[in-house]
């Protein structure tokens, strides 16, 4: 008999997200995604500075503040027609990097890793690492205490990783991973003051020089992190994916096969070469990747909260006018599609990208930087067995961003080679607010394509819009009656019991959702604002 | 001695740690270190942390503590029942740990709210957990969602104290900026309206300082009471001094040494960031000397100007971010008290005159403010 079982909250993902998922003979049948908060931040742009939107709008998301405050930064250099210098394009770079590295572990140990790992198996530890004896004894206590809180309750599962000494490493690691991801937030702050929360970037540039000092301070931290990412990071992926019991997760949780990477992490001043490309997939053909065109982006409204009026319409035109009333909604979150297509966004689309350009020879041999990563780690197996069966789920998902990780941190050892000290870092034209002017920023966040829009008037703020990456995986059904990509993601996953549907959590968390970024948008009845437009 | 939990040693280090951050003498860590032991032996203090219109920076925030670190926090010192960022259930196993926490240890739980409270249609802008009642889904009859509104309600009765964190929580923040649609009331007036004499602390920021949060809750736990706290309930010990007079550019800016562009930032100079739209004249917390991010910079430290992030003014009063403060404050100096800077518009506007006293060359007046 089928029954409807409904997950809310949704934790260890940022912000507010309700999954129901229809359970027939121990299988999901259906399921349905659900953002349930909701702000309004770009409202409050309008008539403002342009200069304080970075500050703004960065707080969107307190896990990724450094991808909205970056793109704001090139939506306001385009503007006010910036030529961004090396020093202040390749500052940005390695604080975004810096910030990937930080999300990516956060996000693996700290989000994910207690979907896999049974932190109760440490009681039964029997090795000698003083550390993780230490670890045990604490566990312990908490046991006798009866108070396991937050590790515990838990969706019951008879899969967890359960060997001690396996077990009892990976939790280690856990608290290993909560200094590495605080180490890297230091790193950023050397070059943009704090996190979460930075000030270092502005139009035009950034507000501190790269001096031999700073630089030193930066590889530093760069280089234990890199040590650990190779060592600890990548390792575990493939501890976990080792796991028997797991192997389904291989294939489960594939979202549809299309794929969308706006590109990110700018090799030239003009933006046109990009570190990791632009490009999309269709019906999983990898070795075709094709070239991405804004203009194909369409949102749907059919099941959102938002008036009809909000339907079809491009991001450049888009509208955004909510009712909590409406029939047949069931999300702030709209549906955006790609030439009508729902897609997923996010580490796994950008390394397919990546993939597929390499694959097909588009990006030359000596100039490959995944395919080779891939077969040094033996996963070329692997990875051609997917490529053919066409299916990318869970655990692909988890290695995919664990190895753009270690491309990036590889990467940012070369970038801080090209700082050049005493060379400008910032173009006065930033501090130029043009009377009437529109400026477009697009970037990569730690968890997908995400692109910013200004139009500039009378030196002010006219509108301001965002367009984020959660929007697209965790978007609610199309006009078409298309699923989002987390909802088809679910559909055929094993739910045996349904009072413990960790299959289901392990699936949505694999996506790294974002729901403070999907939702910020603002109401145009009560601000007067009459195009507006979210995703 | 390691496989029996937390040692004696361990609480000494603790101790030590503990007074640092609450800035008392190291004389006291005896003193603490016995605080903290028959805190333990008590079982450790019961925590709910549940989140509003937030954007989770404060969780992130928190996760960048050093003394004591995140691992600390969670194993040896709170007994964190519900935190959505961190904890493993999901689901209704994880709103049923608040449902238990709050019967079982009513009077005992601190309750943390990260993030202000929407209270426009029936709070429906910010809802997590379910509630009695179906609602339909295409079709389908499935559980209601259950408004933060609606939790508050229940939690804020039986919770020893409320910890508003973050400047959104404390005052609005950045979502009060679109107040008429959401509804968007900040934990403090929420509160009131339930138990007007519920202890209620602003951990302001935005977002926070882990120090001052967990500082708050330690200082909390160890005296059983409420830290002091200033006119907006923030307490003193982090939010009692002026940015202005702490700053390590203070002598560039009574030197009339005003960074103008930002090529020109010999990293030496330290030029003061006043005319960059520096708010650190308009602003109270202890940023300059305890920094941020294990103490590696700050956003003055950052050739940045401050933005006022722990002021109830922040942001929509102190933009524009970038201007300097005469902009807002030397015109509007009248309506200081709107602006939410009473006293700081004293200060300001002592501050402005020597401003243009330098720059015009002259002296500034006997007897003005500074
Ligand atoms: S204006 Fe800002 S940078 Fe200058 S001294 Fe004051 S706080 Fe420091
Ligand atoms: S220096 Fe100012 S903007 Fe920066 S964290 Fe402190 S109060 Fe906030």
């Amino acid at each position: 008999m089928a029954q409807i079982v409904t997950i809310d909250p949704v934790t260890r993902i940022e912000g507010h997200l309700r999954i129901d998922v229809e359970v027939e003979d121990g299988v999901v049948k259906d399921a349905w995604s659900s953002g349930t908060m909701f702000r309004g931040i770009e409202m409050l742009l309008k008539d403002k500075h342009p200069w304080d939107a970075q500050q703004v709008t960065e707080r969107i998301c307190g896990v990724c503040p450094l991808v909205h405050g970056t793109a704001s930064s090139y939506n306001l250099d385009d503007a006010m027609g910036v030529e961004l210098p090396d020093n202040a394009r390749l500052i940005r770079n390695l604080c975004l990097g810096a910030n990937f590295i930080q999300s990516h572990i956060l996000h693996f140990y700290h989000l994910a890793a207690l979907d896999y790992v049974d932190v109760t198996a440490v009681l039964n530890y029997a090795g000698n690492n003083p550390g993780l004896k230490a670890l045990k004894g604490k566990i312990a206590g908490l046991a006798k205490a009866n108070d396991l809180y937050p590790f515990m309750p838990r969706y019951e599962s008879d899969d967890y990783v359960s060997d001690p000494e396996v077990a009892t490493t990976l939790v280690g690691h856990y608290v290993e991973a909560l200094e590495a991801r605080k180490k890297a937030q230091e790193m950023l702050s050397i070059f943009y003051g704090r996190m979460p929360s930075f000030v270092g970037t502005i139009p035009g540039g950034v507000t501190v020089q790269p001096t031999v000092s700073n630089i030193a301070a930066f590889r530093s931290r760069l280089a234990e992190l890199r040590f650990w990412i190779d060592n600890v990071y990548v390792q575990d992926i493939m501890t976990v994916a080792g796991v028997p019991a797991y192997s389904i997760f291989f294939t489960a949780g594939d979202s549809g096969g299309n794929y969308l990477a706006y590109g990110g992490f700018d090799e030239n001043s003009q933006g046109t070469e990009k570190f990791l490309p632009s490009g999309y997939i269709l019906a999983n053909g990898v070795s075709a990747v094709k070239t991405f065109d804004e203009q194909q982006i369409i949102e749907s409204v059919k099941h959102s909260w938002y008036t009809e009026d909000c339907e079809g319409r491009q991001p450049s035109d888009g509208k955004t006018d909510p009712d909590l009333e409406k029939d047949g909604a069931y999300s702030f979150l709209k549906a955006p599609r790609y030439e009508g297509k729902p897609m997923e966004v996010g580490p796994m689309a950008r390394m397919l990208v990546l993939a597929g350009l390499e694959l097909s020879g588009k990006i030359p041999e000596n100039k490959q930087l995944l395919v080779p990563l891939i077969k040094q780690l033996g996963l070329d197996a692997k990875v051609t067995e997917l490529v053919t069966a066409g299916k990318f789920g869970i655990l692909p998902r988890h290695a995919m961003r664990a190895l753009e990780c270690k491309l990036l941190a590889d990467q940012m050892d070369v970038w801080l080679d090209q700082l050049k000290p005493g060379e400008p870092i910032w173009d006065p034209k930033g501090k130029d607010i043009p009377s009437d002017s529109q400026g477009m920023g697009l970037v990569e966040g730690p968890r997908g394509a995400l692109g910013h829009w200004i139009t500039i008037s009378g030196k002010k703020i006219a509108n301001y819009q965002c367009v984020v990456p959660t929007t697209w995986n965790a978007s609610p059904r199309d006009k078409e009656g298309n699923r989002g990509p987390i909802e088809t993601s679910l559909l055929g996953l094993p739910v045996p019991d349904p009072e413990n549907p960790i299959n289901v959590v392990r699936c949505v968390r694999s996506f790294d959702p974002c729901l403070a970024c999907a939702i910020h948008v603002i109401h145009p009845e009560h601000n007067g604002v009459k195009e507006f437009r979210v995703v | 001695m390691e496989e029996k939990g937390v040692t004696r040693r361990q609480f000494i280090k603790y101790a030590g740690a503990t007074a640092a951050l609450l800035g008392l003498s190291q004389a006291l860590v005896p003193e603490i270190a016995r605080a903290l032991e028959e805190m333990a032996a008590s079982g450790k203090p019961p925590v709910l942390w549940i989140q509003g219109q937030n954007c989770t920076g404060c969780s992130v925030s928190f996760l960048n503590t050093n003394y004591p670190d995140a691992a600390e926090v969670v194993l040896d010192k709170l007994s964190v029942r519900y935190q959505p960022t961190v904890m493993a259930a999901a689901g209704y196993q994880a709103f049923g740990v608040i449902e238990d926490t709050a019967k079982e240890l009513a009077g005992k739980y601190v309750l943390v709210v990260e993030g202000p409270i929407p209270t426009a249609e029936g709070g429906e802008f910010c809802t997590f957990g379910l509630e009695e009642g179906t609602k339909d889904l295409l079709g389908n009859k499935v559980p209601k969602d259950k408004p933060i509104e609606v939790w508050m309600e229940q939690l804020v009765p039986g919770a020893a104290a409320v910890i508003a964190l973050g400047n959104c929580a404390s005052f609005g923040g950045i979502p009060a900026a679109n107040a008429e649609v959401t509804g968007t009331t900040a934990v403090l007036d929420v509160v009131k309206k339930i138990d007007k004499d519920k202890p209620v602390i602003n951990v302001s920021g935005c977002p926070s300082h882990p120090d001052w949060f967990i500082g708050t809750v330690l200082y909390y736990l160890l005296n059983g009471k409420v830290p002091e706290l200033d006119r907006y309930n923030r307490p003193t010990m982090f939010f009692g001094k002026l940015i202005h007079e702490n700053c390590e550019r203070r002598a560039s800016f009574d030197a009339g040494l005003f960074l103008e562009d930002w090529n020109d930032n010999n990293p030496d100079m330290k030029l003061c960031l006043f005319k960059m739209g520096c708010k650190g004249p308009v602003t109270y917390a202890d940023c300059p000397t305890r920094r941020w991010n294990s103490a590696v910079n700050w956003c003055v430290g950052a050739n940045a100007p401050c933005h006022g992030c722990a002021e109830p003014a922040f942001y929509k009063d102190l933009s524009p971010l970038y201007e300097p403060l005469p902009d807002i404050n030397f015109m509007g100096i009248n309506n200081a008290e709107t602006l939410g800077w009473i006293a700081a518009g004293a200060t300001a506007a002592g501050i402005v005159g020597h401003y243009l006293y330098k720059q015009l060359g002259k002296k500034a007046p006997e007897g003005g403010e500074e």
